[in-house]
């Protein structure tokens, strides 16, 4: 109810302060100065980096300027994850703000892809939104949806539209009343010492017996490793948006209500912060 | 945990079952494991109350800062680009940036006066621009003047245009009636045309039927004839005639010619010589071819024997008339004319009713003999022929007639005139007629061919004629009285007349002409005596009744007989000149003419009525 509104309204104005930084071995006309900004929590590098871009392109020389890129300690931050599930992964227990550094040479093309303009992210987008609602609905409202429904989803995310997206996307998050949930939920389960990517499977919200699968089963199917055994302190956290739900929380709430704009449930596990 | 099955929807939600378990509060982020005891709402209330703190961490101790520092980045980078502006000059001269920036105080007022010439320039261009622009604006309004003026000519066309269509409109009405009518009367004409059709058949028809009957008629008659003929030359064979050499009786002659050739022959020749002319053929030739050709010659028009044997009688004298015999209604219409016939007590009377019968007198009674029929109009003038075996008469229909005696049908019809017929005589010279006709000619016919042989144009309608030898005399309307040579058909002589001669008579011994004048008057003259003596007879009480009123000379040439008007019969005498004699009474209307008997004994007159009245002197 009033409750879930404003979860749904949180998590979408969910913001990062953030400091860029122009890489020292860049070229410059004269001392850059940092660039702060208020990053969304839900939506892509690229498209929220504009006045970051022209900040540092003023001190520039035109020549010296190629395709922009992030790095964070080391480590190039892949434009296609949200902002949201890059600093829950690389910083979350570090001081604020998140210290991000600008490159224009030498792309990694090795670790990140390369983003000419917002199409790409628009594409991108739009297919995990398919792929979400093929694992709720076999895609078919998503199918149902027209190209102006897309569009707007797609506008709602690029402009920040609360209302706009959700007026869209509160159809992607209904299932008939028989099923008990959707068929499948979608979800990501990001680690930060994994050779994988990322982990992603079929699981379904309610148990053949009737149960309704909590965070909790999922973890423990997905990544037995991250629930801590009993009686051992808690070594992993396990984040979503920046909070750690409770363990019992059903997992068709937090699919509906804590998903990202894509329709995915990122989920980040991450070590617990010693201090 | 058990949860009951709620359908989440966005964002009508229907009740969430509260469990009445209560909501336990966590302080950090421990999580407790396993579930048992938790309310469905603790869960979310942890993920709020997370949230919540997380903004307020994250998001809201850093936006003010964040903002602010923003703008004042904004207004540096400003500063700094104006100021880099400046610091593009030479920058290593510090001290003369005074000079630079009156350097750049002249080059901003060049600038400024450039621009300024500019805008005069642009002005200028302006001003131009408004001024094609109003011209265009000066066309526009003219070219929608003409329009205007153009629409309204089409206007006014169009008005034009259905006037004339009204006006075809009527047109094509009238012609549609017109068009109309005349089809209703070419059916009429149609119609007509197949009633005359049809009163042509009719007609025709009515005419075959008439001459079927003339036919008939005829061949009945031939065939009586025939019939006739059979029988008395049977009788005639076996019986004997004897000739009586009477001059006034008239002989019975029987139509057989064969026994009597010789003896009447003889007696007669010198009667008949008077009145042939030397250009008679010779009898005695002709008796004998007569006998080679007799059969054939039975029924010919001109058998010569007949006429050879013509005794013609002398009167001696004429007894005046006294009284009536017998008043008779003669024809149904008016009598145009009566003649006794000059060889026996015959008389002939013809009139409008375009009969001409034939009486016969005796005991003082006219008694109906024949009817001639044939003319299709009014008779207007009866002559015999001097053997009184032919009757002549002129008639209404242009054409003058010949009768045999016994035949009822004419044998000849001598057509030729253009208007009425006159007067029809015998020439002194046989088998010639002269005919006068109000069309002012004389026509001379030859009746062995039955056609015209002289035309003699007189300036005058001709109203009446007689022959004498030689001559034929005419009466006119213009006053005179002509007399013409019969063989050179050329007038001799001009007689004048006191007024429109309406008849002629000639004496018996031809030498006195009467004729008798529209002015009542009676003129007698002398033919021999080139002198033209003349003598005039009035009476009083006298009028002449109509044009065509006739006068006579009595046999004897001693009195003269008129009809007048007035239904009287007048007789002068000659000798004195004196009326002799006037009988009223019998006729009630005017007497248009009158005839006296070759014996003298009796005068016939008739009248416009159809009464005819024989009188005589016992």
């Amino acid at each position: 109810m009033a409750d879930d509104k404003d979860v749904l309204r949180d998590v979408w104005f969910g913001r990062i302060p953030t400091s860029f930084t122009l890489n020292q071995d860049e070229v410059t006309e004269r001392e850059a100065e940092p660039y702060y900004l208020l990053l969304p929590r839900v939506s892509y590098l690229t498209l929220v980096t504009d006045k970051v871009k022209k900040h540092f392109l003023k001190v520039m020389r035109a020549e010296d300027v190629e395709e922009m890129w992030f790095e964070y300690e080391g480590t190039p931050l892949k434009w296609h994850y949200p902002i949201g599930v890059l600093f829950d992964l690389h910083a979350s227990n570090t001081v604020l703000p998140w210290s991000i550094t600008v490159h224009f040479k030498n792309f990694p093309d090795s670790d990140l892809l390369h983003c000419p303009s917002s199409s790409v992210v628009e594409a991108h987008f739009m297919s995990s939104i398919k792929e979400a609602d093929a694992l709720k609905h076999k895609s078919q409202v998503v199918n149902d949806m027209q190209k102006k429904d897309h569009k707007q989803l797609w506008m709602g995310l690029q402009n920040d539209k609360f209302d706009q997206f959700w007026a869209m996307n509160r159809k992607l998050m209904e299932y008939p009343t028989e099923e008990g949930g959707f068929r499948y939920i979608p979800f990501r389960i990001y680690q930060t010492m994994s050779d994988r990517p990322f982990i992603q499977r079929l699981f379904r919200p309610v148990s053949p017996e009737g149960n309704v699968h909590t965070l909790g089963d999922l973890m423990k199917e997905m990544d037995p490793a991250a629930l801590p055994n009993d009686g051992e302190p808690k070594r992993y956290q396990v984040v979503i948006h920046g909070i750690e739900p409770l363990l019992e929380t059903p997992l068709q709430w937090l699919s509906e209500h804590l998903s990202h704009p894509d329709n995915f449930l990122h989920i980040c596990v991450i070590p617990t912060p010693t201090d | 945990m058990n949860q009951p099955g709620l359908r989440a929807s966005w964002p009508t939600r229907p009740a969430v079952l509260t469990d009445p378990a209560g909501v336990s509060e966590r302080s950090g982020r421990v999580l407790a494991p396993g579930g048992g005891g938790r309310s469905a709402e603790s869960w979310k209330k942890d993920i709020v109350r997370q949230l919540k703190h997380r903004d307020l961490s994250q998001h809201a101790m850093f936006q003010d800062l964040i903002r602010f520092y923003t703008q004042l980045l904004e207004k540096t980078s400003l500063a700094k680009g104006i100021l880099s502006c400046s610091v593009r000059r030479p920058s290593s001269d510090s001290s003369s940036s005074v000079s630079s920036l009156l350097q750049r105080n002249n080059q901003l007022k060049k600038t400024t006066g450039e621009l300024a010439y500019q805008v005069v320039e642009l002005q200028q261009q302006i001003k131009i621009k408004e001024c094609v622009l109003e011209e265009q604006h000066a066309r526009l309004s003219e070219e929608e003047r003409r329009l205007a003026g153009v629409l309204d000519a089409r206007q006014e066309l169009q008005e034009r245009v259905g006037q004339v269509q009204e006006k075809n409109g009527a047109l094509k009405m009238e012609y549609d009636v017109l068009l109309e009518r005349q089809r209703e009367a070419e059916t009429r004409l149609r119609e007509e045309k197949v009633k005359e059709g049809h009163l042509l058949e009719d007609m025709i028809h009515l005419k075959k039927q008439a001459a079927a009957r003339m036919n008939s008629r005829n061949e009945r008659r031939s065939r009586a004839r025939q019939a006739n003929l059979q029988k008395e030359l049977q009788t005639a064979a076996r019986s004997k005639v004897t000739v009586d050499s009477s001059s006034s009786a008239p002989t019975s002659r029987s139509t057989s010619p064969k026994k009597e050739n010789h003896d009447p022959e003889s007696t007669e020749k010198p009667h008949t010589r008077l009145f042939r002319s030397a250009s008679a053929t010779s009898p005695r030739i002709l008796n004998s071819i007569r006998e080679l050709f007799e059969k054939r010659r039975g029924h010919s028009v001109c058998s010569l024997e007949e006429d050879l044997m013509c005794p013609v009688g002398i009167c001696v004298s004429a007894r005046v008339p006294v009284r009536a015999r017998q008043a008779l209604e003669a024809h149904e219409q008016g009598i145009n004319a009566v003649r006794f016939s000059s060889s026996s007590d015959l008389l002939a009377t013809g009139g409008t009713d375009r009969v001409i019968k034939l009486w016969e007198v005796r005991a003082g009674s006219l008694t109906h003999r024949a009817t001639l029929e044939g003319s299709t109009e009014g008779v207007t003038c009866i002559d015999f022929n001097p053997t009184g075996l032919k009757i002549l008469a002129a008639s209404y229909d242009k054409s003058a007639l010949l009768w045999q005696r016994d035949e009822s049908v004419p044998k000849l019809t001598l057509t030729g005139h253009s208007r009425k017929v006159t007067a029809a005589r015998f020439s002194s010279l046989p088998h010639q007629v002269v005919t006068g006709s109000a069309d002012r000619t004389i026509r001379l016919w030859d009746l062995h061919r039955a056609a015209c042989v002289q035309v003699a144009d007189v300036p005058s309608y001709c109203s009446d004629l007689v022959c004498s030898e030689n001559s034929i005399i005419s009466g006119h309307y213009d006053c005179k009285i002509r007399v013409w040579d019969t063989r050179t058909v050329s007038c001799v002589q001009e007689l004048p007349a006191q007024g429109k001669v309406t008849s002629l008579d000639i004496s018996s011994d031809h030498r006195q002409l009467l004729s008798c004048c529209r002015d009542d008057c009676l003129q007698l003259v002398d033919l021999r005596r080139w002198s033209n003596d003349r003598m005039c007879f009035r009476a009083e009480g006298f009028k002449c009744g109509s044009d065509s009123t006739k006068a006579v000379i009595s046999p004897d040439g001693c009195f003269l007989a008129a009809g007048s008007a007035d239904g009287a019969v007048y007789i002068w005498n000659f000798s004195t000149g004196k009326l002799e004699t006037r009988l009223p009474d019998q006729h009630s209307s005017s007497i248009s003419a009158v005839s006296w008997s070759l014996s003298g004994e009796h005068v016939v007159s008739v009248d416009k009525r159809g009464l005819a009245v024989l009188w005589s002197d016992i």
